[in-house]
């Protein structure tokens, strides 16, 4: 897009902060894992979000490599989640998360 | 000029001319498959057989309009909507000529990937929306193989853009003024014809839509013009990966002056898609294990090498 | 004219995201997250990082809410699930959360507010080569080891995933 855009960088940033917010409210009231699984996928977006809002203000690269970072990371973060996702499934045949509130077994 | 983009005037006629050419490719795909394998094709509607693909459009759309009773209504209509629409969108960035391109970005590449990661959703809801055993099957191993394909299909992009530098397709088709990047990156041309074709699941890789496997697999439970549109975006899917195989190897719009460029795309577009249906003909089935170890255990490294060596080639000649 | 695409899309993200926590239904709320993540994608793209945008909608909506679908689908939750879901929201659990993300984002925009000069995006394009030159130069360090922990993530998924495997094979 030629020519100034003129978004306020505070603009986005509130942006990124609702929807982070909005995934915090997403884990606090929601017991079923795979729910609280995307709000925190949502919560990580939002932080990529600021990221590469910084990173398009001064005009330089390294906001979108953080945002590739946080990419890694979360890829790395649900490949493990939902496979202790399906183990708590098979094992205490529910997905709510108050089942496997003991230290052992 | 004016300060408006006169390519704005090329959506409509793109996307009219998909989509007729998908439906021309119902009745032409059945013609030759009829030829390849000693019998006739359609023959009875029109002059040899013509208007199949209207009959066809007409049947699908006199049909029930008809949603299962213990299904997911809204994801059972949304899953055709976005496969014939994900598809349809990869047509904004395909060059049909120099100047005749909708959108010029500089990410055009990384556009079409990411819409072919949007179909993955439409073959994912149809199967769960279906209530019905084999289609969640068939959904979940359709689309296990669509996401392990497009690994290798981003992957064997990447010598073609090291060799020209940019993720534009226009950029590309430029690059190539001397010499088509078939010759230099046929591992990569290779790959992505096999990538591309398991992306559309069509025979060879039709697995898990085939008639007589898990009895047509995620698309079991429909009917009427939903099963319709996923055919149109099939279709569309095959005609898309023809173009872009033109564009990134053989050379998009280039060709002898005597014609002008985008009739040499139509040319060549129509030659790969002959080469698809060939495929079809010819190729048997492999097992769904099959399939996913060809993937994982022969193609990742060849296109993990044919990245390295093509690397290696392009910082040695820059030197 | 980008402006308002800002906010058109900054308001659907929101809406959508709200929607996708709120709803009993678990391919539902993926669906809704797709939407949050095309409606920052499109935010990227205004932004100026195209690139971002692609990776956006390649890896997270097409990788990784694909495979949350996967677990979804195998898990085969059903209608009991949808009223199990409807019985653990009640009303009276959103009061303290609610409470405490007002507070926070009060917090939070104190902070913000406290900069004097005007901080303007322009959206000058920053496109791919910037980022591959930036990470395969400054941020190499940073690259590897990223590979090493999709290496340690590619494992673990293995072994929790073998387990499984052979619990079944047993019965």
């Amino acid at each position: 897009m030629e020519g100034p855009l003129g978004i306020p960088l505070e603009h986005v940033l509130y942006l990124a902060i609702t929807l982070f917010l909005i995934g915090v409210v997403g884990i606090l009231i929601r017991r079923n894992v795979i729910f609280i699984l995307l709000s925190l996928e949502l919560m990580m977006n939002a932080s990529a979000l600021a990221f590469v809002a910084a990173g398009a203000y001064w005009q330089e690269a390294d906001g979108q490599v953080m945002f590739m970072f946080i990419l890694a990371l979360a890829a790395a973060e649900v490949a493990v989640a939902l496979g202790l996702v399906v183990q708590l499934a098979r094992r205490f045949r529910t997905l709510d998360i108050d089942a496997a509130s003991e230290m052992t077994g | 000029m004016f300060g408006v983009d006169w390519s704005y005037l090329l959506i409509l006629p793109i996307v009219l001319g998909a989509l007729v050419a998908a439906l021309v490719l119902v009745w032409w795909e059945r013609r030759v498959l009829g030829w390849f394998q000693d019998r006739l094709g359609p023959n009875r509607v029109g002059w040899f057989g013509v208007l199949q693909a209207l009959a066809d459009v007409i049947k699908l759309v006199t049909k029930d309009d008809w949603v299962p009773p213990f299904g997911d209504r809204i994801l059972f209509i949304l899953a055709p909507v976005i496969v014939a629409g994900a598809m349809l969108m990869s047509f904004v960035v395909v060059p049909l000529d120099a100047h005749l391109i909708i959108a010029d970005t500089n990410i055009a590449l990384l556009w079409f990937l990411a819409m072919s990661s949007l179909a993955v959703y439409g073959v994912l809801l149809a199967g769960l929306a279906s209530n019905n055993k084999y289609a969640l099957l068939g959904g979940l191993r359709s689309a296990a193989q669509m996401v392990t394909y497009e690994v290798f299909m981003g992957l064997s992009l990447l010598g073609v853009v090291m060799l020209s530098g940019s993720f534009s397709l226009k950029d590309v088709v430029e690059a190539q003024e001397e010499m088509w990047f078939c010759i230099p990156q046929f591992v990569g041309l290779v790959i992505f014809v096999i990538a591309g074709l398991a992306e559309t699941h069509r025979l060879p890789f039709d697995l898990p839509e085939a008639e007589h496997e898990l009895t047509a697999g995620f698309h079991t439970e429909y009917s009427g013009m939903k099963f319709g549109l996923i055919m149109a975006g099939e279709y569309l899917a095959l005609i898309l990966v023809s173009c872009l195989i033109v564009v990134l190897f053989f050379g998009g719009w280039l060709g002898p002056g005597f014609l002008p460029g985008f009739v040499w795309f139509g040319i060549k577009v129509v030659l790969v898609i002959n080469f698809f249906i060939l495929l079809r003909a010819a190729i048997p089935r492999p097992r769904y294990d099959q399939l996913m170890s060809l993937g994982w255990k022969i193609l990742l490294p060849l296109s993990l090498l044919n990245i390295l060596v093509s690397g290696a080639v392009v910082l040695w000649m820059a030197s | 004219m980008g402006y308002w695409l800002f906010w058109i899309a900054g308001g659907i993200a929101i809406l959508s995201a709200f929607a996708a926590i709120t709803r009993m239904n678990a391919s539902h709320a993926l669906i809704y997250l797709v939407i949050t993540l095309l409606s920052i994608a499109v935010i990227f793209f205004l932004l100026g990082a195209p690139f971002a945008a692609a990776l956006e909608i390649v890896i997270y909506a097409g990788a990784i809410v694909v495979l949350f679908l996967f677990v979804v689908m195998m898990l085969n939750l059903g209608r009991r699930a949808v009223e199990r879901e409807r019985q653990w929201l009640l009303p009276g659990i959103w009061v303290i959360p609610a409470i405490m993300a007002g507070a926070l984002f009060i917090v939070l925009g104190i902070a913000l507010s406290g900069s004097e000069h005007e901080a303007v995006i322009e959206g000058t394009m920053v496109g791919p080569k910037e980022v591959g030159r930036s990470l395969l130069g400054p941020y190499i360090l940073g690259v590897e080891l990223a590979a090493v922990l999709l290496l340690a993530a590619l494992v673990g998924a293995f072994h929790l995933g073998r387990r499984y495997i052979e619990e079944r094979r047993e019965k």
